[in-house]
């Protein structure tokens, strides 16, 4: 809904500049006022943010912020997300920071605009503003002798105000929504069918597009004959330019069977690289590592050490495999250009599409729909190429991938080779720690995230190198935080069986890290470690991770059975500071672990020179209901800290956790993912 | 032909070899009922023939004519919620939705058939849905709110 088709009009509108913290913060960039608030007369609140709903439900949790701010139900909250024309700039939806940032800025434009309508009030009932209070949707005086309504005191106005440099936001104890289990706003449509995904966009005169994909990444078309294809009734248009074909047709299944009639002839990059021989690869093909850290003196350390432990440890690829496949519909007027599409980034996307079509970035316009699921990013080309189709055809069209599309075009979570040497003193704590990452793809930055350790060492060094990546590497949920900690976590366990010591004693030896000392105790008191029975089949393993400003730890028990490994249940720790809404961030661990728990048991993108292999949900198992564990998270943050994210942390202890439980119950050593597939 | 679909008698002219999943979406405009593999294997296209769960995405449209045909958008009863929707809200048994219309779907038909499932029975019935975001307990606790064993958790 957006305010501008209510019939009532803006009375108060609340601007602001991008501030992600309650101080002013000198590293913020200093960015364009925008409209982020506005009440209309009738009351209604309509709050703006370039930030977008993928599920996380942050919908919900702005509007709960709001709500709590403003002192009005959650339901008089409208919020307007990922419009480009609408809302403020904004950095895209990534790292769980949405919460800790834009949240406390749309609080602060709340708190501006409830200090105006008490002051509207006070000019109204001609007492002392300090005299007043608001209370459900009314501007109150503390004795009770007056109330007023918020739509009475805007009738007929229009009123402007920027948020001042210092405004007062409330204290935890005066919420009334925020950290309470709530109904999200979003529900009802969710299970009625109502939500619109970019899957269902649907504009006036749009046509169906698809796209002749190549056999392999990589190859190069040499003969394309499109005869029969313009031949297929529906059929508007078959659209060449250099290596990009696209059929636009009136219907989708016109455009596929468009597609499929086309003959083509590639020349394919035959690189031999394939799940096979990409683990030492990675290493022989990678850059010059980026030292992360350097501390202390490893050698030293290493040749006086009691005990010194080394190993190599291996992740694939793997598939976001979000359950909406990526589609955007594109709409050209003149020479603006209208997208509309699921990318978590729509300023981004705005200023990328921009750039491709030599346009003016306010001559293009990037609305989000629904996303039905992310974690990291969509295909990232369906954007340009349904613009580049609706361009050539002078009329809207839609791209919407198939599921083999998207397995086989979509970006993946690079695969990544570590090396990590450490070393002990007699009293078990860690005294060295070398520690070698090469992840797969140019992004250096991804395979960074979590390589660090959190335990205590004073020789440690920390280095990760970026390398040639056979696949299209994107970002995955932690991006390279899940892969990371599977190596560290798996190899402290190593260690602690080598030490004939017990993993939560050796970790807790070697952990002066409070918040997440915390999480550990906290889960593995749930689950009873202490206490742990050990059976034929049984495993039992725990491990630590932080991520996006959050801590957590997990514990999991396993039970192996035939060659196959089942979760039996995860207790979990977690610590990401205020929770604003316990059951939202409930609700994204869980399903952080059940995601996590395909990467450590079955999923894998199998692929041979450039060609994926398995690209279909019948060749790369993903959780089930039927794998489902018993999850249990137990928050052990402080309400006096800030925010922090809750919807990538829970995934990058997980894998290493069960693990680390197989190799209990089997005594074999886990060193690479998948781990079924080696049982 | 001829297409029951939600109570509704259609007239519908389209290719016999089209999926009933293209023919609600693209003709009809009933965009609940999602895509997500086009292989029956994900179960996002889930829609009620004659009460029984089925892949749109690989049903021939001609196969479903003449005979009931119930979406997500069909399910409420005007205003009111199914027990299942009621139930997935309750629980907030979803992250992003969109496998939700088809999980919704066949536990309607589910609890249709045997109005008290085990855990067992539900999690059989609901094996061939994904839900990447792994809103799986969550499910599970809403379809058993719903059924016969409702708040007895
Ligand atoms: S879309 Fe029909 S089962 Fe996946
Ligand atoms: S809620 Fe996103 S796939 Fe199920």
């Amino acid at each position: 809904m957006s305010p501008h088709e209510s019939p009532h009009e803006v009375a108060l509108t609340v601007i602001g500049t991008p501030r992600w913290s309650l101080e002013p913060d000198p590293r913020t960039p200093p960015g364009d006022p925008a409209t982020l608030l506005t009440i209309n007369d009738d009351g209604v609140i309509t709050a703006f943010s370039g930030k977008v709903e993928y599920g996380q439900g942050i919908r919900n949790g702005f509007a709960m912020a709001i709500a709590d701010e403003l002192d009005v139900a959650v339901d008089s909250v409208r919020m307007i997300l990922g419009d480009t024309n609408l809302v403020p700039q904004d950095r895209g939806t990534t790292g769980s920071a949405s919460t800790r940032t834009v949240g406390i800025q749309l609080r602060r434009a709340a708190a501006t605009a409830r200090l105006t309508l008490i002051d509207l009030a006070a000019t109204r009932l001609e007492v002392g503003a300090s005299s007043l209070k608001t209370l459900a949707g009314r501007v109150v005086s503390e004795d009770g002798s007056h109330c007023v309504e918020y739509a009475d005191l805007l009738s007929g106005q229009m009123l402007s105000v920027n948020i001042p440099d210092l405004v007062e936001v409330k204290a935890v104890d005066e919420f009334q929504l925020m950290g309470r289990p709530a109904r999200r706003i979003d529900a009802i449509s969710r299970v009625t069918g109502g939500a619109r995904y970019a899957q269902d966009v649907v504009v006036p005169g749009m046509l169906y597009g698809k796209i002749l994909r190549p056999p392999s990444y990589g190859a190069k078309l040499v003969q394309v004959d499109t005869a029969r294809a313009e031949q297929v009734s529906g059929v508007v248009s078959v659209v060449k330019d250099g290596d990009f074909v696209g059929v636009v047709a009136d219907r989708e299944d016109a455009a596929e069977y468009a597609v499929e009639a086309i003959r083509a002839r590639w020349d394919e990059n035959r690189d031999t690289v394939s799940d096979w021989n990409i683990p030492a690869l990675l290493k022989e093909r990678a850059e010059e590592p980026t030292t992360l850290r350097e501390d202390g003196d490893l050698s030293s350390a290493f040749f006086s050490a009691a005990r010194v432990f080394e190993n190599t440890y291996y992740v694939p690829y793997v598939s976001n495999a979000q359950m909406e496949p990526s589609a955007s519909v594109a709409q050209w007027d003149d020479n603006h250009l209208t997208v509309w599409c699921a990318h978590r980034g729509p300023f981004a996307e705005r200023d990328n599409l921009a750039a491709i079509f030599g346009l003016d970035t306010s001559a293009v316009r990037v609305i989000t729909a629904e996303i039905g699921g992310s974690f990291g990013t969509k295909t990232p080309t369906v954007s340009h190429e349904a613009a580049r189709l609706a361009k050539a055809v002078n009329a809207p069209v839609r791209v919407s991938y198939d599921r083999a599309e998207e397995f086989g075009w979509s970006t993946v979570r690079p695969a990544a080779t570590f090396e990590v040497k450490s070393a002990v003193d007699a009293g078990g704590k860690i005294v060295a720690w070398d520690y070698t990452a090469f992840h797969a793809g140019e992004n250096a930055f991804r395979g960074q995230r979590g390589a660090d350790t959190p335990y205590d060492v004073d020789n440690v060094r920390i280095a990760v190198a970026a390398s040639e990546s056979p696949l299209q590497s994107g970002s995955y949920r932690s991006l390279g935080g899940a892969t990371n900690h599977f190596a560290r976590e798996v190899h402290m366990d190593e260690i602690a069986i080598g030490l004939g010591l017990d993993p939560l004693e050796f970790r807790l030896r070697n952990l002066s890290h409070a918040r997440l000392r915390a999480c550990l105790v906290a889960a593995s008191k749930t689950f009873g470690w202490a206490s742990r029975e050990k059976k034929p089949g049984v495993g039992f393993g725990l491990a630590i991770g932080y991520d996006a400003g959050s801590f957590t730890a997990q514990c999991v028990e396993v039970l192996v059975e035939n060659r196959e490994a089942r979760v039996i249940r995860v207790m979990v720790g977690f610590d990401c500071g205020l929770v604003v809404n316990p059951d939202g961030a409930r609700n994204q661990i869980e399903g952080s672990i059940v995601m996590g728990m395909g990467t450590a048991l079955w999923e894998a993108v199998e692929f041979d020179g450039g060609r994926v292999l398995n690209a279909g949900f019948a060749r790369y198992r993903v959780p089930r209901i039927t794998d489902t564990p018993e999850i249990e998270v137990v928050f052990t943050g402080d309400d006096d800290m800030p925010s922090s994210g809750a919807g990538e942390p829970g995934i990058v202890p997980i894998a290493a956790a069960i693990a680390n439980a197989v190799r209990d119950a089997t005594g074999t050593a886990i060193e690479e993912l998948p781990i079924v597939p080696r049982l | 032909m001829h297409l029951k679909v939600n109570d509704e008698s259609l007239e519908v002219a389209v290719d016999a070899e089209r999926t009933l999943l293209s023919v609600l979406r693209h003709e009809l405009g009933l965009m609940g009922t999602k895509y997500g593999c086009g292989e029956g294997n994900c179960g996002a296209c889930t829609v009620l023939i004659d009460g029984e769960a089925t892949r749109s995405c690989i049903t021939p449209v001609t196969s479903a004519g003449g005979r009931e045909i119930t979406t997500i958008e069909g399910l409420a009863n005007g205003d009111e919620l199914h027990p299942v929707q009621e139930a997935f809200v309750e629980h907030t048994a979803f992250q992003c939705a969109y496998c939700t219309s088809g999980f919704i779907m066949s536990s309607a038909a589910l609890l249709d058939r045997n109005p008290s499932p085990s855990d067992a029975q539900i999690q059989s019935a609901l094996s061939g849905h994904i839900c990447r975001c792994g809103a799986y307990g969550r499910i599970l606790k809403a379809v058993k709110s719903a059924s016969g064993e409702g708040g007895a958790e």
